[in-house]
């Protein structure tokens, strides 16, 4: 019998034996390993790949293996092997405000194993920075170990600032900031701080230096609470409106280009993201420069914090002892500590840690500043942030609201625009409150 | 569709040979030839849309359990600002697609059929190709010609018409949408130009002429001779494209970097319907939005044939 | 008045021109942004003076582009293969057979192929759970191993078939599969070429349905590894327009060697019906 199809559908055809001939070879990987554990930060996962093989070292036959899962996919891909069983990993990293969805439902169903008992019995509860605990605790079990503390500074231009004659000690508050930044900033061309007017990344740190947030330690939604309407008072006439002194373009290749072409002269600044900036803009080296973000009043708190991460162990895990060891092995060894923050600028929770050489050495980046003792600094004043199994949904909410608010103040300016402020946040948190009430488990 | 249809029911081969083997199997034969796509599509298709009926009255937590709520999702979906938000989104992109994209296709169609043009092949090739790259990798592609300051849109756009160059496309709640149908107006115009093409040369040409006789200008040929000529073809690429049009969802899914964009000005039904059901595990409440979605396409896509006078009832 | 006539053709003629260069520019920039270093990206609006392979060797390290290559192509061709079998054989027997239950087979398919299907999604999740399809190459191929559509296209097609052909067959003793394995199917072949494109792109295109049922990354498509990329390599434009070149490319190459067939099917069963 001849083939009828033709050659197009004979080509396919053969491509599809040889495609699953090859695949037939290459079978995908089963996990062989005893522990799976996924990361999805890359410098997580390049970090992870030097302290593993010690630790397999340490347990003889024991083999880990680290997969990389994307930001984005991982909330809905552990979601999703969550519910059918399949392909759970035993250890998870979870970022900060993803980490609520999990805690969904009866605690009996939470996907997690409660670390408490762990973590109080071996006086990490004591050692680690406490606000870090609370993004990862739901109705008083603590779910997850604190990878670090992410105090927030403020990253500048050093050169350009000396060019333009401002100095950095002379901004104490806000209100200093914002006054020297109407000075510099010319509209198009250059702005004083990257913040964007779309999305509520960078609301977030400002909210939390004002010790707001989302929820409080009961599960409440105050997201629309009095500190709230204040920060955005205070944020949008920043990034909208004829005294604008703010933009920002987005990340990555045009980061980089922006700040070289100094298009912002300041930039909000974690830990992490101090080494984001040294990657994605080498050529600034040594013209870079770190102070603590302003003060909303005089003597007030000078920094925030943006972004985290935990590792949790999930109940599918056959030896959550074994898990226990890694996760402490990954984040309480002080000399990995010490090359992980060289490697990638973090700040470990383990406060012991910080008195190591490491975070004293002087950063030829950021024009030889020591970088760590920065940032540890003030680690101890990083505000709580309360979560929910709906924190998600209420940051989607808030950056609905902050683009809400901008819109109006670029239309009608500040007339009427505290009393929007104000029905806007009670607006996205009564939909927050009403998802809430939905909830049938 | 044009059929033949005896009305007898033949059971014996029109031919010589009737061994019982041979009888056998023509009789046999349509049924087995049927029986594979039956069953699949009966497995894979009917039980799976009878299902999703039934489990639009449940509040599931993934496959393995379920809680009979009657109608509480159908009654909350109504109610829910984010789904009024995904609808709206939604008809608004089928509202351009529908009178932006098809006028603009069969003007290309018109102007490609006239007889001046040279080199028709290759400018439909080049009006078509864009087709051939699906949702997502368009997505990837505009998402980045559409970045500021950097990004080629911009840059265009800025030196012809003056727009600033760090016009946020993605950011901007009012430019999702028109970066949206400016993406699929460049991804669909030369698909829907293809079927108005192929129906402009099948129209009559004797008509033209004895309109032209009677003293027709082009454009009342173009009234009474090519808009009936095409219509039955019009009315199928309108309803296809509103249909397109109603399950969008990798476009601003990818451009918007997997989320519904600032102020969810990108979210649509069916990314509503992921958002929802698949990414927090209900089932019951995906299906719940699977067939608010198929009774509003189906409404509106037996008005448009109404409305056109394309619908006579019966299917064959 | 000539003047005028040669006036309005050059215009028509530019303007077409123009729209074409418009809608191909894309392309031509993707094309040029694969092959500028990370530098050169944004420095150079199209192709820069010096050429670098820098993006597609950063995207081959960075991740196992080949397998995801591989893993699309056995999933799309798989596909089409066996839609093309069972879609022609059903097509086949609606076209030119008459027998019980033809006409209640017409009315269901038409009606769903009305029926978005997104509405069957959270079932079919459910019944390939229960199969223990979810993350295979099975659970992306059997749900979708029929399509309704080229049924439709192939009865279309088929109907032109004349009966005298099938009688001088059977009348040589012919058996039946014979008849649409060795008459119907070779005369079919345009329609089999456009057919063959259409359900590749279908296939290699779906987003979705692979994001809801696949789970280990060594079985992931092009489209949802290039959409994981997006989200690990979000900077690295240049490999992200690397790795999207190469996804389109196949689909490209196929509709060169098809494109007449292809624009033949997609209209005929519009302009026909």
């Amino acid at each position: 019998m001849r083939f009828p199809y033709g050659p197009a559908a004979l080509s396919m055809l053969v491509l599809s034996i040889l495609s699953g001939l090859w695949l037939a070879f290459h079978p995908a990987k089963r996990p062989q390993a005893t522990l799976v554990m996924w990361t999805f930060a890359k410098t997580h996962y390049d970090a992870y790949k030097q302290a593993i093989p010690t630790f397999e070292a340490k347990h003889p036959g024991v083999k880990v293996d680290l997969q990389l899962v994307s930001w984005q996919a991982v909330t809905s891909r552990l979601q999703a092997a969550f519910l059918s069983d399949l392909d759970v990993p035993d250890l998870v990293e979870v970022e900060i405000s993803a980490a609520g969805s999990f805690f969904r439902g009866p605690l009996k169903d939470v996907g997690f194993l409660d670390l408490t008992d762990r973590i109080k019995q071996s006086g990490l509860y004591d050692r680690m920075v406490k606000a870090r605990f609370a993004p990862y605790t739901s109705r008083g079990r603590i779910f997850g170990l604190p990878h670090d503390v992410h105090p927030v500074m403020l990253a500048y231009r050093r050169d350009l600032f000396e060019k333009l004659g401002i100095n950095p000690n002379e901004i104490q508050t806000w209100d200093d900031f914002i006054r020297i930044g109407r000075k510099i900033t010319i509209p198009g061309q250059r702005y004083m701080l990257e913040l964007p007017d779309s999305e509520s990344s960078r609301f977030d740190p400002l909210l939390f230096q004002r010790d707001g947030g989302y929820f409080d330690p009961q599960g409440n939604c105050i997201m629309d609470n009095e500190i709230a309407v204040q920060t955005m008072l205070f944020y949008v006439p920043l990034v909208a409106g004829p005294n604008r002194i703010a933009s920002d373009l987005g990340g990555g290749q045009i980061f980089t280009k922006a700040v070289e072409d100094g298009y912002f002269l300041c930039m909000i600044a974690p830990d992490w993201r101090s080494k984001t900036i040294e990657v994605d803009v080498p050529k600034m080296r040594g013209k870079m420069a770190l102070m603590p973000l302003p003060a909303v009043y005089p003597g007030g708190r000078r920094t925030s914090t943006w972004g985290g991460t935990m590792i949790g162990i999930t109940k599918h895990c056959k030896k959550p002892d074994l898990a226990w060891e890694l996760a402490l092995h990954l984040y309480l060894n002080k000399e990995d500590l010490a090359q992980r923050f060289r490697d990638t600028n973090i700040l470990p929770a383990l406060k012991e840690a910080w008195n190591h050489p490491a975070y004293n050495e002087p950063r030829p980046y950021w024009s030889n500043q020591p970088l760590g003792k920065l940032y540890a600094e003030l680690a101890p004043h990083v505000p709580f942030q309360y979560t929910s199994p709906f924190i998600a949904t209420a940051k989607a909410k808030m950056s609905e609201a902050l683009v809400s608010c901008v819109q109006y103040y670029k239309t009608y300016g500040d007339k009427g625009f505290e009393a929007f402020v104000r029905k806007r946040l009670k607006q996205s948190a009564d939909e927050v409150r009403r998802l809430m009430r939905r909830n049938p488990y | 569709m044009s059929t033949r249809q005896p009305d007898i029911v033949i059971t014996t081969p029109p031919v010589a040979r009737t061994s019982r083997w041979f009888v056998l199997q023509y009789r046999m034969a349509p049924y087995l030839f049927v029986s594979p796509f039956l069953i699949l599509f009966l497995t894979f298709g009917a039980y799976p849309i009878l299902k999703s009926l039934l489990l639009s009255f449940y509040a599931t937590n993934g496959p393995k359990s379920a809680v009979f709520v009657g109608l509480q999702n159908f009654t909350f979906l109504l109610s829910d600002p984010d789904f009024h938000t995904a609808v709206w989104n939604t008809a608004v992109f089928a509202f351009w697609s529908v009178f932006l994209q098809l006028p603009l296709s069969l003007g290309l169609a018109l102007l490609l059929n006239s007889v001046w043009v040279k080199g028709r092949e290759i400018l439909r090739l080049a009006f078509f190709s864009p087709n051939l790259l699906g949702q997502v990798f368009v997505g990837v592609l505009f998402s980045v010609l559409f970045i500021p300051q950097y990004g080629l849109v911009n840059r265009f756009l800025h030196a012809i018409v003056g727009i600033p160059l760090d016009t946020k496309w993605l950011a901007n709640p009012n430019l999702v949408m028109p970066a949206l149908v400016l993406t699929s107006l460049w991804m669909y115009v030369g698909f829907n130009m293809i079927y108005f093409l192929a129906a402009l040369q099948a129209v009559d040409k004797d008509l033209y002429e004895a309109a032209i006789v009677d003293g027709a200008n082009a454009w009342h040929q173009f009234w009474a001779v090519t808009l009936p000529g095409i219509k039955p073809v019009a009315v199928f690429v309108l309803v296809m494209s509103t249909i397109g049009s109603f399950q969008l969802f990798e476009l601003p899914w990818i451009m918007l970097n997997n989320s519904s964009g600032p102020d969810q000005a990108g979210l649509t039904i069916v990314m509503y319907l992921y958002q929802t059901g698949f990414v927090t595990g209900d089932l019951g409440y995906a299906s719940a939005v699977g067939w608010t979605l198929a009774l509003g396409v189906l409404v509106i896509s037996l008005l448009q044939m109404r409305v056109t006078g394309a619908w006579k009832g019966g299917t064959d | 008045m000539r003047l005028l006539y040669r006036i309005l053709r050059l215009l028509v003629n530019l303007f077409l021109l123009a729209f074409a260069v418009l809608t191909l520019t894309p392309m031509v920039w993707l094309v040029a942004a694969t092959l500028k270093s990370p530098d050169d990206l944004f420095h150079y609006t199209f192709f820069a003076p010096r050429l670098s392979t820098y993006n597609f060797r950063d995207l081959f390290s960075t991740v196992p582009f080949h397998r995801y290559m591989i893993n699309s192509i056995f999933v799309a061709t798989t596909m089409v293969v066996i839609q093309l079998f069972f879609s022609s054989l059903a097509g086949f027997a609606l076209a030119q057979y008459d027998f019980r239950g033809k006409k209640p087979i017409m009315i269901l398919m038409l009606s769903t192929m009305m029926l978005p299907g997104q509405v069957m999604m959270a079932p079919l999740y459910e019944l390939l759970y229960r199969l223990h399809l979810v993350d295979s190459y099975a659970g992306l191929i059997v749900p979708g191993a029929v399509s309704v559509f080229g049924i439709f296209l192939f009865r279309q097609s088929i109907l032109q078939v004349t009966d005298e052909l099938l009688h001088a067959a059977r009348i040589d003793g012919c058996s039946e599969f014979r008849i649409y394995w060795d008459i119907v199917m070779p005369v079919s072949r345009p329609m089999i070429g456009a057919f063959c494109l259409i359900s590749f792109m279908g296939t290699w295109n779906s987003f979705l349905w692979p994001q809801i049922i696949l789970h280990n990354t060594d079985r992931f498509t092009l489209p949802i590894a290039l959409n994981q990329l997006v989200g690990l390599y979000q900077q690295q434009y240049g490999t992200l327009m690397a790795g999207t070149f190469l996804s389109v490319l196949p689909v490209i190459i196929l509709f060169m060697l098809l494109q007449k067939e292809f624009i033949a099917g997609l209209t005929a069963g519009a302009v026909k019906g």
